[in-house]
């Protein structure tokens, strides 16, 4: 991981994609979610909005566009449950903060970086919505640190193929 | 001023987005009451909160962006799937279509039998006054979607409020119950299915007929709590719903006991783990129950016609064999008049057991025959029966061939058939 000044990091580069990437890669992330688990069975183990949260704050390297992406991923994963709305957004926004504040700080084009990004982030992201279900609504919420693990790990897999998928659509200058 | 906010912009931000869900948190949590359920049912439907209109709002916004896709990707996949079935994959398909049609024609023959006995409980029940209802009117949806959350056991279906669909209406397969309709949007409903931990349903277990509310545990299983220990629940035993809570008719199966763990908050009470009936990982196709009133189909109505019809001819045919023997034992007792004796007896016997097999059938009872008389001897000696009456000795008769004057003076009448 290469530390660079945040003025260099962004001449350096400045990745833009069509407007029509910004609408369909988040949703259909929301649709596949909402949709593998019917053919995987409790083999689901991945957080796809999470995952396009973190490319495009990884990518764009706009902590604002990381926070109002991740917060609105994961406001509309929260909807799609029977749960409270905002648990997973405010995981999702901090995830996607960080991860644009990373982004501008080191070069994170190296996969297997983007792997332990992922694998990280995901962690953390669990982490969140456990203390904010348990600490801040007091809800009943068992940790398993193993399906807490398998979904990192399944987020760091899948990332190493999505990534360079994702690559491909930026608009080139 | 303006320098402080363009500096921290990113901060404030990102402040300004996480105070706004906290407050929004804030809003839609609200701290529940003491509890006043006094029943298992009561305190099983308090689990499950209800959304503000707002919240209510976002959610149907989430289904409408997600579930047209999902349909989309539905009929790809059953589109997919049917094009291999129905068009590539057909090896053995006429040995197969021959083995599915006895089955079918012995499932139906089945069908009509336990149907009768579907009757029969209708009935006594009716007779006990139990306001017992039975589940018929259904609605077939397909699943079309889920909640795409480890911690949330949700289906959507693709069926809404257009269909019927109401809320807190029953969700069951032909193997046994899934869950319970939490919202209907116009062409969409969401199932809470009965592993989340936020469902619950009574339930009682079908021998010992412990009762507990069932719910779903931190690994996605069914369980059974609020259960006292008791040693004589064991793995297999079936469990079914208790009804009672409006939402699951009484008898629906949920699953088989699987195994029978210590509850963690309480030592006296134990949590049940069940196999669910149902196969709550891989649902296609699932009906909800719209209606609880009995109602019976056609189809059904005429099985159990040919039924009641087929059981008649078996009675009539055992009717007519009964009235045969009757027929026959009556000639037989005509053609020998004057048999009186034992080994007329033997015979009249027989026919007196099937008078007395036809008098259990409604005909009229014979006469028992009269109790064997031993024959009287042709010379009788003291040894003879009576012999030794009128002296009261036991002594053996002289055998002077002379006959004893208590001796039968009177011949032996039928001692042979003529």
């Amino acid at each position: 991981m290469t530390g660079l000044s945040t003025d260099l990091r962004r001449e350096m580069e400045i990745r833009r994609y069509p407007l029509a990437v910004y609408v369909l890669v988040p949703l259909a992330s929301l649709v596949l979610q909402a949709w593998l688990p019917r053919v995987l069975g409790r083999f689901a183990y991945f957080d796809l909005p999470l995952l396009v949260v973190l490319y495009f704050s990884l990518v764009r390297r706009h902590p604002i566009h990381g926070t109002l992406l991740g917060a609105t991923l994961g406001i509309l994963q929260d909807a799609l449950t029977q749960g409270v709305i905002g648990i997973h957004g405010i995981a999702n926004t901090v995830c996607g903060f960080l991860a644009a504040s990373i982004g501008i700080r080191f070069v994170v084009e190296n996969a297997l970086l983007r792997v332990i990004l992922n694998f990280l982030f995901t962690l953390l992201a669990g982490l969140l919505v456990v203390f904010v279900s348990s600490g801040l609504l007091g809800l009943q919420v068992h940790w398993r640190v193993l399906t807490q693990v398998l979904v990192a790990a399944g987020n760091a897999l899948i990332g190493l193929v999505l990534f360079p998928l994702l690559d491909r659509l930026q608009v080139k200058d | 001023m303006e320098s402080f906010f363009s500096r921290h912009r990113n901060l404030i931000v990102l402040l300004a987005a996480l105070l706004a869900q906290i407050i929004g948190l804030a809003v839609q949590v609200r701290r529940p009451t003491r509890s006043s359920a006094t029943t298992a049912q009561q305190r099983a439907l308090e689990m499950a909160p209800r959304d503000r209109g707002g919240v209510m709002l976002l959610r149907l916004w989430a289904a409408d962006l997600v579930t047209p896709p999902e349909r989309l990707f539905h009929a790809v996949d059953q589109g997919a799937v049917g094009f291999w079935l129905g068009y590539l994959d057909l090896v053995h398909l006429r040995e197969q279509n021959a083995r599915m049609q006895q089955t079918i024609d012995r499932l139906r023959l089945e069908q009509a039998m336990m149907q009768e006995d579907v009757r029969q409980a209708v009935r006594l029940q009716a007779l006990l006054h139990f306001q017992q209802s039975y589940p018929q009117k259904t609605v077939a949806a397909q699943v079309i979607g889920t909640s795409g959350n480890l911690q949330s056991h949700l289906l959507f279906l693709d069926k809404g409020s257009a269909d019927g669909l109401r809320t807190d209406m029953a969700v069951i397969t032909a193997d046994g119950i899934v869950g319970k309709v939490r919202d209907v949007f116009p062409h969409t409903a969401q199932v809470l299915m009965i592993n989340d931990g936020t469902s619950g349903a009574g339930v009682v277990l079908e021998k010992t007929r412990i009762r507990g509310i069932l719910r779903g545990n931190a690994d996605g299983q069914t369980e059974v709590v609020g259960v006292l220990a008791d040693s004589r629940i064991q793995p297999g035993e079936k469990v079914l719903t208790a009804g009672g809570d409006q939402i699951f008719p009484r008898g629906l199966p949920v699953g088989t006991v699987e195994r029978v763990v210590r509850d963690p908050d309480r030592s006296a009470f134990i949590d049940i783990i069940l196999k669910p009936a149902a196969e709550l990982d891989r649902l296609d196709e699932v009906l909800v129950l719209t209606d609880l009133q009995l109602e019976l189909s056609p189809a059904i109505e005429s099985d159990l016609k040919q039924s009641e019809a087929e059981q008649g001819q078996a009675a009539a045919a055992e009717l007519a064999r009964e009235q045969a023997r009757r027929k026959a034992a009556e000639e037989m007792a005509e053609r020998l008049p004057g048999l009186n004796g034992p080994a007329v007896g033997a015979v009249a016997g027989v026919a007196a057991t099937s008078t007395a097999t036809g008098a259990a059938n409604g005909a009229p009872a014979a006469t028992p025959p009269p109790a064997p008389k031993p024959i009287p001897a042709l010379h009788p000696d003291r040894f003879s029966p009576g012999y030794g009456a009128g002296s009261g000795s036991a002594s053996p008769a002289p055998e002077t061939g002379s006959a004893p004057s208590n001796a039968p003076a009177q011949k032996p009448q039928n001692r042979r058939l003529p």
